[in-house]
């Protein structure tokens, strides 16, 4: 599915991301670990098309995806969350899902101004859809609400409802976790768990470890930029080190 | 004819400074954009005018008067008006000094109707011949004027103690307030200063281009030229940026064709913000608190 | 706070239809006016049709897409100079320059849409004010064309051959601003009107979903300038005259002040600040200075009072008045 080959990411002199291999399965649930600054980020947003790859080369389902741009890596379906938000504010839950189906709604331009049939019988269709993402997610009942208004563990569902509403094939989520209860948490893992199962592969970044070794097939750990571990989770805690990792230079 | 058009470029281009530089220390200090900074030009000029004409002060008290008036102004601006948005989006922002820019033309259309009033020049007398150029006594005043406040202006920020502390404060509000620095009060100052550069270019120029209502829209056009030519927000570009214009504008109308002239600084706009958006000395940017 | 919800979600179906009854009832209104009023006051009404479509126009880019672009004046030129030189040079009749001035808008639009890719805020602003006042020295002296500063005539209104008056005009206008903010309304419920948001609420997000940035940008300027310049072509018939002083800065900020006293967002809000601004010069004609003291003080007033402008003022209080991706201004 996805086929990461000596990923490097260099900029201002620093290298964040150095010689990266990995690959990942139809249905797997693979997380990317480490510390801060290691630079799972980096590897995340360059794999995503958002940060150019100094050298090296990304695949997916065999092609090349390294420098193409976001939108075209969108099209070929793949869905990314963000770390700090990538909710639209101003927009409902409704319409944030909504956006998610932008490339599935095939209204045209003049269609959507002049009112035409086709193109009306396109945006229904997708608001249908939508409505039936949300209520999926459990969350249909903020339908109407701004995105803004919601509680950070709220709008990271809906932002998570908006990256698989489409039928993605590849889903990245940067950092998830952060700002859900333990409630929401044991949730999100559901869901991710579900999703995997239906066929739907999973990249993460993330730290929080008790979702981690919950939720992942395979734990990559890197650090300044370099793997220094790949194991299924249960293998990852026994490493001396990835603890040292963690424990040493702290 | 070189010579000629480059001094006169010159004394066009220290007018365009000082407003220039007005609007950027307004930049540096609040991040907003002062859309009616052409009016505290025109005003400047207007407040020379009534003392002098309709009142019978000397042109020296006259000019005083302007100059402690637009201070007030610009203080009473921030502290009324700018003030109580100051949290707000900058649109909001922008939108009240083009509200402002509005509501000063208004009034003093109110009160000039469409008369376009003169006003002597603060030196009289015979054209001044230097090698092949010819300046009036007014322009080298002018020149002169702008050379001093200008260079008082970067000894003050660059050399002195509580320069260094404007500046610092500007660049970090957060960090200022935080050591001590009453960051409202350095700000109505600014505004104040910012007025103050406005209205002597208004006073420097009006001999020139007569005082009426709208003789400060074009103003604030060849001052947004002069900033972002030099570099949005840089006090040296402010100033590199408006003599280039000048110079350009009167090259342009010297050699090309005079009705080019009033487009000059719209197309030095377009043309900078296409190839090289930050200027020539590039952009300033305001730090985090 | 969950329960509100399910009535909000219940009631919206309701609330659609007393909406469109209440359209109805309005438009119907409408055109029974011109029998309630004088030559004068229905001169006055064709000219708040125009700017309602100027305020929606701009609407568009500074609203939705939420860029501060200066340049709807100069949209406004270019379309009543399209429409009324056609008609003049072309002898085209009415109709036709409309479309050719709309046209031209919508390409003068996608051509602004450009600059704004690499530049954006305060840079922007003043880029598109210096196309507009660029325009307005073309017109000036390419005066071979365009007639130069004293404008031109443009030729009358005729529908087969009879003369149509300001009450023909009114017709004409009503059922052309209709449409135009129909259309503007319905692209703005699609998902290019989501696509818009989206761009300007967070443009990485955008990309991540699909929405390419940079071709989302362009089709709101060109909407926006095509609207626009659909509304000088109507203000050249209006007016019946055509010169490069009516579209300088002046122009730009009344559109401006429209917009903001509107609401920023909300296409009602911007028929409301049509009516209410464009009302005002009439009143305030005879005496120098006073209009733009008044319209200034407004819009001061509204950005203490009303920061969502009138339009969002009313919403807030009049539920039905609400639209969807009201912008709420805290981003700018």
């Amino acid at each position: 599915m996805l086929d990461v080959r000596n990923l490097t990411v260099r900029y201002a002199g620093l290298t964040a991301v150095d010689d990266l291999s990995f690959t990942v399965a139809r249905g797997e649930v693979f997380t990317l670990m480490g510390p801060n600054g290691a630079g799972k980020t980096t590897a995340f947003n360059a794999i995503a098309g958002f940060v150019k790859p100094t050298a090296g080369n990304v695949f997916f389902q065999g092609r090349n995806i390294g420098h193409m741009a976001p939108e075209q890596i969108a099209a070929l379906g793949i869905r990314r969350t963000f770390q700090n938000n990538g909710i639209l504010r101003e927009m409902t839950v409704l319409e944030n899902v909504l956006t998610g189906l932008e490339l599935s709604t095939p209204s045209s331009f003049w269609g959507c101004v002049t009112g035409w049939p086709a193109s009306t019988r396109a945006e229904r269709g997708a608001t249908d859809r939508a409505r039936a993402m949300l209520r999926q997610m459990d969350i249909a009942a903020l339908a109407d609400r701004p995105a803004g208004d919601l509680s950070f563990g709220q709008q990271r569902l809906v932002e998570i409802a908006r990256a698989m509403v489409a039928g993605a094939q590849l889903i990245m989520l940067d950092e998830p976790a952060v700002g859900l209860s333990p409630g929401d948490r044991l949730h999100l893992g559901q869901a991710l768990r579900e999703l995997a199962a239906g066929g739907i592969t999973i990249l993460l970044v993330e730290h929080v470890q008790d979702l981690v070794m919950a939720v992942s097939d395979t734990v990559l750990v890197l650090n300044y930029g370099k793997k220094i571990a790949q194991s299924p989770p249960s293998e990852i805690r026994d490493n001396q080190d990835v603890l040292e990792v963690y424990l040493g230079h702290g | 004819m070189f010579a000629q058009l480059i001094a006169s470029g010159l004394v066009n281009g220290s007018v365009y400074a000082l407003v220039a530089l007005g609007m950027t220390v307004l930049y540096r200090s609040t991040t907003i954009v002062n859309f009616c900074h052409g009016e505290f030009f025109m005003l400047g000029a207007f407040a020379v005018l009534i003392p002098l004409q309709t009142f019978g002060f000397s042109y020296a008290e006259s000019i005083v008067f302007s100059l402690i008036f637009l201070f007030l102004v610009g203080g009473a601006v921030e502290k009324i008006l700018m003030r109580p948005l100051q949290h707000a989006p900058h649109i909001s922002l922008a939108m009240m000094t083009i509200a402002l820019s509005y509501l000063f033309k208004g009034v003093s259309r109110f009160f000039f109707g469409r008369e376009f009033k003169p006003l002597q020049p603060l030196i009289q007398g015979r054209p001044i011949e230097i090698g092949s150029v010819i300046l009036l006594p007014q322009d080298l005043l002018t020149v002169g004027f702008s050379l001093l406040i200008v260079v008082g202006f970067f000894f003050f920020f660059q050399k002195t103690q509580t320069g260094k502390v404007i500046q610092a404060a500007s660049q970090t509000p957060r960090g200022a307030s935080l050591v001590g620095i009453n960051v409202p009060m350095l700000r109505n100052l600014m505004w104040g200063v910012g007025a103050t550069l406005g209205a002597v270019a208004g006073i420097l120029i009006a001999p020139t281009t007569l005082v009426y209502p709208d003789m400060g829209a074009h103003m604030l056009v060849q001052a947004f030229a002069a900033m972002t030519l030099g570099g949005f927000g840089s006090l040296p570009g402010a100033v590199i940026g408006a003599l280039s214009l000048g110079m350009l504008e009167n090259l342009i109308g010297g050699y090309l064709s005079s009705s080019l002239v009033e487009i000059t600084s719209y197309l030095a706009i377009i043309a900078v913000l296409i190839v090289r958006p930050q200027g020539i000395m590039g952009e300033w940017r305001q730090g985090r608190g | 706070m969950d329960e509100p919800n399910m009535t909000t979600t219940l009631a919206a179906p309701a609330r659609g239809s007393a909406r469109r009854i209440g359209l109805l009832v309005l438009l119907a209104l409408l055109c029974l006016l011109p029998l309630a009023i004088n030559d004068y006051l229905q001169f006055v009404t064709n000219t708040m049709l125009v700017y309602c479509l100027v305020a929606v126009g701009l609407n568009v880019v500074m609203g939705y897409l939420g860029q501060l672009a200066f340049a709807s004046a100069a949209f406004f030129g270019i379309g009543a100079y399209a429409a009324g030189l056609s008609m003049v040079y072309m002898g085209l009749s009415f109709p036709v320059a409309m479309v050719i001035g709309t046209a031209c808008g919508g390409l003068a639009g996608a051509l602004v849409g450009l600059p704004a890719l690499r530049v954006r805020g305060y840079y922007l602003a003043i880029i598109t004010l210096a196309f507009g006042e660029l325009m307005r020295w073309v017109y000036v002296h390419a005066d071979t064309v365009t007639f130069g500063s004293g404008g031109f005539n443009v030729p009358a209104i005729t529908f087969f051959n009879a003369h149509i008056g300001d009450k023909g005009k009114y017709y004409l206008f009503l059922a052309t601003v209709v449409i135009g903010v129909g259309a503007t309304s319905l692209l703005l419920r699609s998902r290019f009107g989501r696509a818009f948001v989206a761009v300007r609420n967070n443009e990485l997000a955008a990309a991540s979903l699909g929405i390419n940035v940079n071709r989302t940008k362009v089709i709101a300027f060109a909407w926006s300038g095509l609207i626009t310049g659909l509304a000088g072509a109507l203000y050249a018939a209006l007016n019946g005259r055509v010169t490069p002083d009516t579209f300088g800065i002046s122009q730009m900020l009344m559109h401006f002040a429209i917009v903001m006293i509107g609401g920023l967002g909300s296409l009602a809000g911007s028929i409301i600040g049509a009516v209410l601004l464009t009302g005002l010069p009439e009143l305030l004609r005879n005496f120098p200075g006073l209009e733009e003291i008044v319209f200034s003080l407004l819009l001061i007033l509204v950005l203490f009072l009303m920061p969502k402008g009138v339009g969002g003022f009313l919403a807030g209080h009049i539920p039905w008045l609400r639209e969807r991706l009201y912008r709420e201004g805290k981003d700018a």
